[in-house]
């Protein structure tokens, strides 16, 4: 529910790359006949708006619909007041005040497709039912097909742009976990240093979880309120960076760190360059010094900023282009307790190189 | 949330559904639009879509994308029955295919995807998302305790904004300082957005990279979060010493809010309440910035959705005891640029109690 910094840096990201993945989608929008595709936005369901234009609905709705030719036209629900500040932060054609997106959608694709026109939806199964209800009472219900498939077939293995706000994203969860005072006790110690450090740095979104003691369990929790903390627990630190999510997770003492971490983490660290590579995961995570309890493979495949590609309880692999931004998690059982480790990395390259420049703090 | 709300939360869900003749509910949810989610099985999504099986005699089963979420929510809410899988629609529908006679409402409308909509049960939409706005507009005593109990979060916290807004900070600095401190409080989540400026300013938006400068109005609207239960604030500060321009036009909306929260009482409808409020911008000369063009709603309700209800003239909700709600005039105002001020008030038997503590004033910042 939480917002944080909005920007968009035409340095990081020029309105060029942001082109270039509107014209990849274009390419196989006229292969496939499609007259437009439309994806849907909330924050809980940012990832292809944001990908293609880089709006993020802070609060409320947005559509955007892209033609075969030319600049997108966006959807969005809040007022025209906000659309300064919109046009600030993202890079479209047509800016439409809608506040029924769903609505406009089916206004707009009637005044420029002809009737027989097929339109993709990107997450056609997980359209909300109020901006899908007017598109499939205005007679496009037949015509609406699912481009999700379309739409994953260019979305990676990403730019330059987006692999180097990956950087700094892990960069930023890195210096904020770091940021964790060795004395802290309870959650709340935990969590105020990690999401005041992490936007300090620049952080778009902070979602913090905590396993609060490895003695008795790796569930990473959402803490409302206050948990004491055992003497080795993990946090989570996933988080975006202007709009690209990494997931950071350490396994945490106040103490000296235990021996059987060291080789864990020397375990992990060799094996992220592995990751999308030619052996299977399950050959990977055979190789590991301690019982494999879960490990889970993350990347941007749908409408969420993460989806599980491959876990532990499913192992089938969506195949990923090489160079891919995916995160890598994995829970052992070693013989002295649980340890908790998740990374973003490059299928097949391994982990992501620091960022040129280190977050900075104020 | 203690176990007696969850279980009066609980209670009222079934005697609802039992009026409206439903055995199954199916409730969507995600990180957005928690709030139908969280009343039904108090969960809030954090990630992916979250969906719920609610048999009115019997568990509750969830689905979920993700296998952290469902070992999360599994180790939340021990008594429900938590999955995970790539297609959680797909196990719904499962689920679904395999009912006998039973009744099924599906909700929310925002959430509810479109598969799970073309399907069985499709056509309760719109009346299962009232049946679960019913209950959540039309709060307990119980509920009205905790979002009464959220406002420390908010008057504090606005302390904490005023002390961190300094000259020469960017806007995202200014938040980093604040959402650390409602962590340092346990809050776990907290809506805001923000403005600073001069008269160019016309609305507020997520914190930028806008550095404050000597003479700045800084408006904000802060929404922490206590158990699931939204409460707001919203001030304005100068820094630096206020002009008396800057004095008198915010004087105008200290006069609409207290004329808004003077028509507070069950009874009133929020229109009157939204009237109240413009009338005095009327009075004032200023009834074009009352208008969509320049401002948004004049207030609305709180609960487990930091909105809800909108106080607008032409809306016609009456309100009862328990209901909690803000009342702001946040405006676009001519002279000085864009002002807010809002406070959170719970509807009593008689007419209501203002929740928030913080001053109304125009607050000076060094």
């Amino acid at each position: 529910m939480r917002r944080g910094f909005m920007h968009w840096s035409q340095q990081e990201l020029p309105p060029a790359a942001l082109d270039a993945r509107v014209a990849r989608l274009q390419s196989v929008m006229r292969t496939q006949g499609l007259g437009a595709v439309l994806t849907y936005a909330s924050f809980a369901q940012p990832a292809p708006l944001q990908w293609l234009c880089n709006y993020i609905p802070y609060w409320s709705e947005a559509v955007l619909v892209v033609w075969p030719e030319g600049p997108p036209t966006m959807l969005v629900a809040g007022t025209p007041r906000t659309h300064g500040w919109i046009r600030s932060v993202s890079h479209m054609g047509e800016l439409v005040a809608a506040p029924k997106p769903g609505a406009r959608a089916a206004e707009i694709l009637a005044s420029k497709l002809s009737a027989q026109a097929l339109v993709g939806v990107i997450g056609l199964d997980s359209l909300p039912w109020t901006t899908a209800e007017p598109l499939l009472a205005a007679g496009w219900g037949p015509r609406l097909v699912d481009a999700t498939a379309a739409y994953i077939s260019v979305r990676h293995p990403g730019d330059d742009a987006e692999h180097a706000m990956a950087r700094t994203a892990r960069a930023i969860a890195e210096h904020a976990i770091a940021a964790i005072p060795a004395t802290a006790r309870k959650s709340s110690e935990v969590l105020a240093a990690l999401d005041g450090a992490a936007r300090l740095a620049g952080a778009e979104e902070v979602l913090p979880r905590i396993a609060p003691d490895l003695g008795l369990s790796a569930t990473l929790l959402r803490i409302e309120g206050d948990q004491e903390l055992g003497s080795r627990y993990a946090v989570d630190c996933s988080m975006a960076y202007k709009g690209v999510w990494v997931r950071v997770v350490q396994s945490v003492t106040g103490g000296e760190q235990p021996a059987l971490w060291g080789d864990a983490k020397t375990w992990f660290d060799h094996l992220l360059p592995k990751v999308g590579g030619s052996r299977s995961m399950a050959d990977l995570v055979a190789t590991a010094p301690a019982e494999v309890t879960h490990w889970a493979l993350e990347a941007s495949i749908g409408v969420a900023p993460l989806s599980v590609v491959a876990s532990s309880n499913w192992p089938s692999e969506q195949v990923l282009p090489p160079n891919s931004l995916a995160v890598f998690s994995v829970q052992l059982a070693l013989s002295d307790g649980l340890w908790l480790r998740s990374a973003p990395l490059r299928l097949g390259a391994g982990a992501l190189a620091k960022a040129s420049a280190e977050p900075v703090t104020a | 949330m203690s176990k007696a709300l969850q279980r009066q939360r609980s209670g009222r869900l079934r005697e609802a559904m039992s009026l409206a003749g439903l055995d199954v509910l199916v409730v969507a949810g995600d990180a957005w639009r928690s709030d139908y989610f969280r009343y039904a099985i108090d969960v809030t999504p954090m990630e992916g879509l979250a969906l719920a099986v609610v048999w009115r005699d019997g568990a509750t089963q969830v689905f979920v994308e993700n296998p952290a979420e469902a070992s999360r929510i599994a180790a939340e809410q021990p008594m429900l029955e938590v999955s995970w899988g790539p297609a959680p629609m797909a196990q719904v529908e499962a689920v679904l295919a395999a009912l006998g006679p039973e009744r099924l409402g599906l909700a929310p409308s925002h959430v509810l995807p479109l598969r799970l909509a073309k399907g069985p049960g499709g056509a309760t939409i719109a009346a299962t998302t009232a049946m679960l706005d019913n209950l959540m507009v039309r709060k307990s005593a119980e509920e009205a305790d905790v979002v009464a109990r959220a406002v420390r979060l908010a008057d504090e916290g606005y302390a904490v904004f005023r002390q961190a807004a300094r000259v020469g900070r960017r806007e995202y600095e200014v938040v980093a300082d604040l959402e650390a401190w409602f962590r340092s409080q346990g809050c776990p989540e907290n809506f805001m957005i923000m403005g600073s400026g001069g008269q160019e300013v016309r609305s507020m938006h997520p914190p930028g990279e806008r550095v404050l400068q000597a003479g700045d109005l800084v408006t904000t609207e802060l929404t922490p979060c206590l158990e699931g239960y939204y409460t707001q604030i919203c001030r304005t500060l100068v820094l630096g010493q206020p002009t008396p321009l800057q004095i008198r036009s915010h004087a105008v909306y200290v006069e609409a809010m207290e004329a808004g929260i003077a028509k507070v009482k069950p009874g009133a409808t929020q229109g009157e309440v939204a009237k109240a409020l413009n009338d005095v911008f009327r009075a004032h000369g200023l009834g074009e910035y009352i208008t969509s063009a320049y401002t948004r709603v004049r207030g609305h309700g709180l609960g487990l959705y930091v909105d809800g209800p909108h106080v607008l003239e032409d809306v016609t909700l009456v309100l009862e005891a328990n209901m909690t709600l803000i009342v702001h005039p946040n405006t676009y105002h001519p002279d000085v640029g864009y002002i807010v001020l809002g406070d959170a008030v719970r509807v009593t038997e008689t007419g209501c109690e203002v929740l928030t503590r913080t001053p109304r004033e125009l607050f000076a910042c060094p």
